[in-house]
Formats: C-alpha cells, sequence, structure tokens
C-alpha cells in the first residue's frame, strides 16, 4: 500500500538542525495494522505526520499505491490525503461548536458528496461505533472515551483504507483506552488498515507488527501472526 | 457546506458572547454612521428631484470679484437686474423668474403675524409644478393675488377652501389669495433646513413688492443678497452648456463696469445643486466632509473588526488544522472565515437598520428634515455595503487563520507565534491614526469657535435687547418717542438705532475716493447707518473728535445732503491717507458714481476698529454715519433690573407707542448665536463622528489587550518568577501598544493640521498657531489608549506566577 525509501526529515533553525527521520524505510502493505513505539522525541509523530501527507519529507521517496508522492505539494497531497486516510489524535481535535454528526459529517464536506448520501453515511457509522444516542450532543458533554469514538467514526466515515492514530488512547483511561483499541482491531478486520503511534506495549498488542524507533531510526520490528 | 459555515458561524458567537458583542456592537456602529451619513447626502444632493422640470431648470449664479470680500468665493444668486436682461436676450428660454425674500406683517382681521414672503415672478409658477389644491399657475398674474400653502390657509383660516380671502400687509395693502398649494416637501431648496431662512408660505407677484416698496421691476444692480434666485428653464433641446455660453456673453455686453468689482462672471448651476451651493461656495464643501467622516468611521469599525476577529480566529487554529487534514482546500476554508464575517456583518447592519429608524425620525424633527430609510431603493446599497464590509473585515483573519500548515494548525503553533503581529500592529495604528486626526480636527474647530465667541464680546451682548423691522412706514415716524419712553425705564440705559447690529451678516459698503471722481483712486468702506447713542449704548469710545449729533445740520445724511460728516474707524485711516486718529479730522472723501446718493463726507470723529460683522470677517474699515431714514434696528441695552420684568415693560412700552405692529424683539446673544450655532453644530456633529471612532478603536484596543495579555501569560510568568515586578510586567504590556499609537499620532496630526486648514481659512481671524492644540489632543489620544490597556496590564502583572504557569 505505501512504501518509505530512505526517508529522512530535517527541521532547521537558525542555529540548529534536528534530524527527525534519518533514513527510514518501511513498507505497509493493505490489511496491516501497524505499532509504532519508541521514546519521546524519537521521529514517532514525524513520521506519522509524512505517511499521513500532512508534512513532506526532506530527502527520500514516498510510494503510495506506486506513486512517488514525496514532492507533491499541500493542495496535491490534500487531495489524495482526503479520499484515503482518515486521522485520529490524542487529543481528538473535535470541533467545539459542532454536534457529534456534524464533526462527524465534517470528514465528507470535502468530498463533493451530496447532503443526503452525508447523512446516511453518517447515520450508518454512528450506529457501527455505538454513538447513534449521542449525534446531537456537543464534543463537551461526552467524556473522553465517547469522543474518541466519534473521533474514529469521523475518521472512517469517508471509506478512506487507511487510519492514521496518533496516541488514540494516551488521553484515555485503561477501560475506555481498551474500547478505542478493540474499534480499532475491527475495523482492521473489516480490511481498514492501521498505523498507530503508541507509548503503551499492551495496546501496542493490537498490532500484526510493532516498529521501533529511535532518534530517527528504525531499530527492530516485530511481527506478530495476525 | 454553505449551511454548516453559517451554523458554525453562529455557534462561534454564542461561544464568544463578549468578542461578538464587541464585534458586532462596532461595526453596528460603524455602518450606522456610514449608512447615516450616505442616507443624509443622498437627501441633500437630491433635493427638488422631484419638481418635473428638475433636469432642465437652472439657477444663474456669479463668481464674486477677488476684492469683494465678503467671505463667500460665489454665489447662486445675482442682481435682481439679471432676470429680465436674459429674459429679453434668449428668446429660446422656456421661462425666466426671480425671486426676492422679505418679511411683512400679515393680517386677517385678528390674527396677524410677520411672515417671510417670497415675490417672484409669474413665470415662477411655470417652472416649478406645486400641486394645487385650490386655483392655479395663473396665480400671480394678478399684481394683487396670492399664492399660499395648505398649511398657511390652516393656520389663518382653518381651512383650505380660502379663495379670496384677503390679507392685508403692513397694515395698508390688501392681497386676497388666488391659489392654495400643498406644502412644499422639506427635501426642496425652497424649504431647506441647510439654506437659513428658507420657506415657501406665501407666494406674490413682484409688481406687489413695486406697490408697497416701489420696487423696480426692472430689478437693479445694488443688491446682492443670498436666497434670492434668478430661476431659468430650458427647453428640453437645449443644455446647461449653451445656457453658460450666453451667459458670458450676456456679461460681457450687458454687466455695468462698477459692477464688475462685485461680481467676476456669471454661473450656471443645476437646479439640484441649489441645495448645497451655499455650503460648497463658502469653502465648505459639507457632502465631501460627511462622506469623508462617515467613511472613516466606517473603516475604524471594519479594522476594529479585522483585529479582534484575528486575535479571535487564532484560538480556532485547531479547528482549521482538522479541516485541512481531512481535506479542506484554503479557497474552501477562507470561504468559510469570509462567510462567517458576513453573517456578522448582516447582523450588524440589521441592527445598524434598527438603530436608523429610531435615529432618522428624531433627527428629521431636530434638523427639520424628510430623511427616510426608502428600502426599495436601498436595498442593493445596503446589501453591497454589507458584503464589501463583511469581506473587508474578513478578508484579513481569514488569510491569516488558514495560511499555517495542518500540523502547526493542529498544535496550535499559530496562537502561541507572533503571526500577524505586524499587521495588528498596523491595523491599532490605523484605527488610533483616525481617530487622532478626528480628535485633534475637533479640538481645534471647538478652539476656533471658542476664539469666536471669545472675540464677540467685545460688544456688551447679552445687555442689549434689539428690536427689528423699524424702518416699516407706521413705526420710523415714531422713534423719537419711542426712545424716550424706553429710556425712562428704570433699568434702560439707553436706545440707539441702526442700520444693522453686530454680527449680523450684512454687507452694506460704498465706494468713495479722496478727489470726487477719481475713480482710479477708489476705496470701499463699509456704511453704518446710526443714531448717535449707538457709541453710548455699545461701549465704543471716541479716540479723537466727537460723537454725531442731531442739532448739527451736516451730521445728518438724508436725500437732500450734500455734505454729511461722519465717523470712522481706525482701520479706514491708512485709506484716507493719515496715520494718527487726530489727523483724520475735516479729511474730506467723496462717493463715486453709480452708488445712491453722491455726498462729500468730511470726518468728525475716529472710533476704534470693531469687528462690527464679527464671525468668521476680517475687520474692514467703516464709516458711522447718522442717518435717520436708514435705521432699521434698534438696540436697547439693560443693565440691572430684572431682564425678564425689563423685556416686558419694553414690550408694554412698544405696544403703547405703536400698537399697530407686534414688536419683533431678541437679546443680541439670539443674533450672534443664528451664526454661531451653525459653527457649534458643525462642531458638534465632527465631535460625534471623532467620538464614535475614538470609542471603537479604544474597544478594540480593550479587546485585543485582553487577548493579547492572555497569550502572553506564560511568558508574564515565567519573567515573574525570574524576578520582574508588576510595575515591570505591566510596562512592558503597555508598551507593546504603544508604538503603533505613536506611530500613528505621527500620520494624524500631521494630516489633522492640514485638515483644519479647511475650516481655519474660513474665519478671518484664526488660531494662532494649531500646534499645541495638536500636541495636547495627541496627549490625550495615548492616554485614553493607556489607561484602555492599563487595567489588563496591572490584572496580569499582580496575578500569581504560579497560576500564569499553569495556564499553559
Amino acid at each position: 500500500m505505501l512504501k518509505l525509501h530512505n526517508m529522512y526529515k530535517v527541521y532547521s533553525t537558525d542555529e540548529v538542525e534536528t534530524v527527525a527521520l534519518n533514513g527510514v524505510n518501511l513498507e505497509i502493505e493493505q490489511g496491516d495494522f501497524v505499532a509504532i513505539m519508541g521514546p519521546s522525541g524519537c521521529g514517532k509523530s514525524t513520521l506519522l505526520n509524512i505517511v499521513g501527507m500532512l508534512d513532506n519529507p526532506s530527502d527520500g521517496d514516498y510510494f503510495f499505491f506506486d506513486e512517488n508522492i514525496a514532492k507533491y505539494n499541500e493542495s496535491q497531497r490534500s487531495n489524495i490525503r482526503k479520499q484515503n486516510i482518515g486521522f485520529i489524535f490524542q487529543n481528538f481535535n473535535l470541533i467545539d461548536e459542532l454536534s457529534v454528526a456534524e464533526n462527524i459529517e465534517l470528514a465528507l464536506l470535502y468530498h463533493d458528496m451530496p447532503s443526503a448520501e452525508r447523512k446516511k453515511r453518517v447515520a450508518s457509522v454512528m450506529d457501527r461505533i455505538g454513538i447513534a444516542h449521542r449525534s446531537n450532543h456537543m464534543p463537551g458533554q461526552l467524556s473522553g472515551g465517547q469522543q474518541q469514538r466519534v473521533a474514529v467514526a469521523r475518521a472512517v466515515v469517508g471509506d478512506q483504507p487507511l487510519i492514521l492514530a496518533d496516541e488514540p488512547t494516551g488521553n484515555l483511561d485503561s477501560v475506555h483506552g481498551q474500547e478505542v483499541m478493540e474499534l480499532l482491531r475491527s475495523l482492521n478486520k473489516e480490511g481498514t488498515t492501521i498505523v498507530m503511534v503508541t507509548h503503551s506495549p499492551a495496546h501496542a498488542d493490537y498490532a500484526h507488527r510493532i516498529v521501533n524507533l529511535f532518534d530517527g531510526h528504525i531499530v527492530t520490528e516485530n511481527t506478530r501472526a495476525a | 457546506m454553505l449551511w454548516n459555515n453559517i451554523i458554525i458561524a453562529l455557534r462561534n458567537l454564542r461561544k464568544n458572547k463578549v468578542f461578538a458583542v464587541i464585534n458586532i456592537s462596532g461595526l453596528a456602529l460603524g455602518l450606522t454612521i456610514y449608512v447615516f451619513g450616505g442616507l443624509l447626502i443622498e437627501y441633500e444632493e437630491s433635493h427638488d428631484g422631484f419638481f418635473e422640470n428638475a433636469s432642465r431648470i437652472y439657477t444663474i449664479g456669479a463668481t464674486a470679484a477677488p476684492d469683494l470680500n465678503v467671505g463667500v468665493d460665489k454665489l447662486n444668486s445675482v442682481f435682481p437686474a439679471v432676470g429680465p436682461i436674459v429674459e429679453a436676450e434668449l428668446q429660446d428660454l422656456e421661462a425666466v423668474a426671480r425671486t426676492i425674500g422679505t418679511e411683512f406683517l400679515l393680517s386677517t382681521g385678528e390674527e396677524s403675524f410677520y411672515e417671510r414672503i417670497s415675490f417672484a415672478d409669474p413665470a415662477f409658477l411655470q417652472i416649478f409644478d406645486f400641486n394645487y389644491i385650490q386655483g392655479d399657475i395663473s396665480a400671480i398674474e394678478d399684481p394683487s393675488g396670492l399664492l399660499i400653502t395648505e398649511s398657511m390657509a390652516i393656520k389663518y383660516f382653518g381651512k383650505t377652501d380660502v379663495l379670496g380671502e384677503v390679507f392685508t400687509f403692513d397694515n395698508e395693502f390688501d392681497f386676497s389669495v388666488t391659489a392654495v398649494i400643498e406644502d412644499v416637501p422639506l427635501n426642496s431648496h425652497l424649504t431647506s433646513s441647510v439654506i437659513g431662512g428658507a420657506g415657501l408660505d406665501f407666494v406674490v407677484p413682484l409688481a406687489g413688492l413695486n406697490r408697497m416698496r416701489d420696487w423696480d421691476l426692472a430689478g437693479n444692480w445694488n443688491n446682492l443678497s443670498i436666497g434670492n434666485m434668478t430661476y431659468v428653464l430650458l427647453p428640453e433641446t437645449l443644455d446647461s452648456a449653451w445656457l453658460q455660453t450666453q451667459m458670458d456673453g450676456i456679461f460681457e455686453r450687458m454687466v455695468p463696469e462698477e459692477q464688475r468689482g462685485v461680481i467676476a462672471d456669471f454661473l450656471v448651476n443645476p437646479l439640484t445643486y441649489a441645495n448645497l451651493a451655499m455650503w460648497d461656495m463658502m469653502g465648505l464643501p459639507i457632502a465631501s466632509v460627511v462622506a469623508l467622516l462617515s467613511l472613516m468611521v466606517l473603516v475604524v469599525a471594519c479594522v476594529n473588526y479585522a483585529n479582534l476577529a484575528t486575535a479571535q480566529s487564532l484560538g480556532r487554529s485547531r479547528e482549521v488544522g482538522m479541516r485541512k487534514t481531512m481535506g479542506a482546500s484554503r479557497n474552501q476554508l477562507l470561504t468559510q472565515f469570509l462567510i462567517e464575517s458576513l453573517v456578522i456583518a448582516t447582523v450588524a447592519m440589521v441592527f445598524a437598520i434598527a438603530i436608523l429608524e429610531i435615529l432618522i425620525p428624531l433627527f428629521n424633527n431636530f434638523a427639520g428634515k424628510s430623511m427616510t430609510l426608502d428600502y426599495a431603493t436601498t436595498l442593493p446599497w445596503l446589501l453591497s455595503t454589507t458584503a464589501i464590509v463583511g469581506v473587508f473585515a474578513g478578508l484579513y483573519p481569514a488569510w491569516l487563520i488558514t495560511r499555517t500548515n495542518p500540523i502547526e494548525a493542529l498544535r496550535d503553533i499559530a496562537r502561541k507565534g507572533k503571526k500577524g503581529s505586524l499587521m495588528r500592529s498596523i491595523m491599532i495604528g490605523t484605527q488610533f491614526a483616525i481617530s487622532a486626526f478626528m480628535l485633534a480636527l475637533v479640538s481645534i474647530v471647538y478652539m476656533q469657535n471658542e476664539s469666536v465667541k471669545e472675540g464677540s464680546y467685545i460688544f456688551p451682548r447679552s445687555e442689549i435687547y434689539t428690536i427689528d423691522r423699524l424702518q416699516v412706514e407706521g413705526i420710523s415716524d415714531r422713534l423719537d418717542t419711542l426712545r424716550h419712553e424706553l429710556e425712562a425705564l428704570p433699568s434702560v440705559d439707553s436706545v440707539a438705532y441702526s442700520s444693522q447690529v453686530p454680527y449680523e451678516q450684512n454687507n452694506s459698503s460704498m465706494g468713495v475716493a479722496l478727489q470726487p471722481g477719481d475713480e482710479a483712486g477708489e476705496f470701499i468702506l463699509m456704511n453704518l447707518r446710526m443714531s448717535p447713542e449707538f457709541l453710548d449704548t455699545y461701549d465704543i469710545p471716541l479716540l479723537a473728535g466727537r460723537n454725531l449729533s442731531p442739532d448739527i445740520n451736516n451730521d445728518i445724511a438724508s436725500e437732500e445732503s450734500e455734505t454729511v460728516n461722519v465717523l470712522v474707524n481706525e482701520l479706514a485711516l491708512a485709506q484716507l491717507g493719515v496715520e494718527k486718529p487726530i489727523d483724520a479730522l475735516n479729511k474730506r472723501f467723496y462717493t463715486l458714481n453709480g452708488e445712491e446718493r453722491n455726498y462729500e463726507f468730511i470726518v468728525v470723529g475716529v472710533v476704534p476698529t470693531q469687528n462690527i460683522v464679527g464671525l468668521f470677517n476680517k475687520e474692514k474699515a467703516w464709516i458711522y454715519q447718522y442717518s435717520p431714514d436708514s435705521l432699521r434696528i434698534g438696540s436697547i441695552r439693560i443693565t440691572g433690573g430684572n431682564i425678564l420684568d425689563t423685556v416686558t415693560a419694553i414690550e408694554d412700552v412698544w405696544n403703547r407707542v405703536i400698537p399697530e405692529y407686534p414688536i419683533q424683539g431678541r437679546f443680541l446673544d439670539e443674533v450672534f448665536d443664528d451664526i454661531y450655532n451653525v459653527l457649534r453644530y458643525m462642531n458638534m456633529a465632527l465631535a460625534g463622528f471623532a467620538f464614535v471612532a475614538l470609542s471603537l478603536a479604544l474597544i478594540g484596543l480593550f479587546g485585543l489587550a485582553a487577548f493579547m495579555a492572555a497569550q502572553r501569560t506564560k511568558e508574564i510568568g515565567v519573567r515573574k518568577v525570574l524576578g520582574a515586578s508588576s510595575t515591570q510586567i505591566a510596562r512592558l504590556l503597555v508598551w507593546q501598544f504603544s508604538t503603533p499609537v505613536l506611530w500613528a499620532l505621527l500620520i494624524a496630526l500631521p494630516a489633522a493640521f492640514f485638515g483644519s486648514s479647511l475650516y481655519l481659512d474660513f474665519f478671518a481671524d484664526r488660531l494662532e498657531s494649531p500646534v499645541p492644540i495638536l500636541i495636547v489632543s495627541g496627549i490625550i489620544a495615548v492616554l485614553l489608549a493607556w489607561t484602555t490597556i492599563a487595567g489588563h496590564a496591572i490584572r496580569i502583572a499582580r496575578s500569581n506566577p504560579i497560576r500564569a504557569l499553569r495556564y499553559e
């Protein structure tokens, strides 16, 4: 599905150069569930941002479905991104002024989809994720776990084949964290590819593959039987 | 998508109520002023458009000759002699008519009132299509006919069915009603509130003026009064350029040589210009000034909105990041934010319209206007204004907030960075430049007005009660009796009669020379006719010689006089070729041909130079002559006693001596206020604009200071932990906003210096230097800004540093 080849990412300021990714090679197949682990500052989020096309690499190739998009500009990346990638964040990033249903619908707004079709999809995904009864609530009225469920719903409502989750359980207690992981697992079983950054070894165990990152290098890769 | 955007906009407003209130009220205030200004200009500039022939009616005016020195460069009126000449010379015109306005005492049996009468050539009714309730356009072809308005018919008779009813003018001359018309709408120059003394209640043929005052129907070349109009109705086939060319020819051929020192040419103006002509001609283009000021206020309101919205939108960077992550293009986000500002602009416009619906009737009532907010015609303008304001105010914040890349936006980096801080400073600077400019302008205008007022106290104006219309035949022969009776009142000091009193804007002058017939040596002297008591009544001392006396034959100027003794003021000495007052005594000078009467004048006394016409006029050289048949107005000097009782006593005396005519009395203060109030109202209007602009700027600064202080909470916490004192922190926050405010002053104050010259140039006696006033206004603006910010700064500076650090 995607392949990173010899990928570098360097952040420069006037005085300091920080190498966040240092020649990373990574291949992810369709249907994979990959956990990325490593200490703070090892480059996990940078890697996820580049995979998610929110950022460009400083050097190296990024093949997404065999298309090298490493040098694409923001609007080209944006077009591929909205068709293919859903995002889940540690802090949910729900929009406080929109209701649950409207937050989910947001992911479809930029897809040229008629309103009726959007409403249908939103209703169906809320059923699937188990938050239909909260559809008119505002994010502030939900618990953290519920908010993250909404964020998951938002990530999958567009039927994107790839979900990138940046510490999706980081702000949740263990019970709610577990719930979200179960949700991700079931999505993966339905065929969605998942790449997840996590600090939790227990949650990393949900993945088929664990990639350990240190100082911008991939140091170990463990593959588990699905 | 659109609906989603509007919902977000409305929910954002609800969430940030303080910002919403500040944003919407600021914008609503700006829009109110702007729309009001626009409606006012539209109203004043569209006067007379309702007359069927409006586009074919022109007025004849003139450019004042360069050394005429009457405070205006142009006039929208000409000598009454011009009308008949135009009619005789230009056969192609459809109609020519003159109007002369003057006051008469009108009586119908019981009722009698002084009324302003419009005397007109019969063609006047051909030119203007009034709505006739009774009678028709032939109404004033009858020399004793009289056209009246509906409200006058009701005032005198309680009904409109009044054809044939008789009005007696000055207790002597009868005119009978030949037509009743509907009242002329207020948006006509004939009734305009911006033309002093306008009003069209009674129209009488000029033949009637000829009958009563022996007024020459062929007109004269002596009297040039603002308000006495000459109208021309052109046929469809001819235009104003043609008329102007013809008038240029007539000027060359027909205007007597001596009048060319008064008018330099003829000017053809469209009828629709008549309403504002006087202001333009005084060099006060009131419509442009209102347009400029209201636009400035709107700009301040928009910048205010943009500034607050920018600060506020940075708090929404996560939302922007999320939308970008999900594939929103920058254009889609720009659209979203612009829709938000359009929603706010629309809400603000709705409020503005609501305010205007209340304000306009109040204003109409106060100012004697009939402005309306006619949605049918103004809707496109209102909508486009809303759209432009929405886009103009929203574009920068939208551009700024959508500029960040999604990762930065999600991490809220935009909020912490310095993004847009230069632009924010520029915006604060713009607001303050405009506000300080207006504040400085208001202060200069105010100080100039004050200095005019100060100068007016050379005459004891609150102690003088004036009585007008003394030249009427039934009154003028009883003036001596009246004076004796009035002087017998215990609190009346003295009584004088004159052709004018101080502050009246009459410029009666004559051309004289030191040798008879010496046209080349001509100089102009202003001419005051008075009774000898005038000097006492007005505390005017003699610098040399003696006062005039009724007992000395040559002191009295009359039609038969050949040699007349006069007083002159000091300013006339130079023209008489002498330096010291004493040397002027027995100096002789002579009227030149072209004046109504020819005299030899001998100087018998010299008085100090006093600015009799006052206000914005230059001090001029005057002669004072005792001319008992030209005394129009009396001045009664009251000292001591109860003023109201004295006025009642004066009225009693009048009613006893001259029972046939009601008294026309008022204090000299009111004469002064007649003109001074125009200046005062101008300053009040300007102050209103300045107040709104400054308030908006301060509200914006207040909101922004709150936001920026919150932004810097962590920094402030760290600084405090490191040992900064509260004062140092407060100073830091205050300085953050001071730089743009100080830059703004560097632009605003020089601009105000030049802007104020437009007003100051209008006055002969100007403020010595507006610079100190500018500096004080600048200091006031800065202090206001500091006070606004200081509240936040001190509160934050005093807070516990740990709390400040936990904020993050």
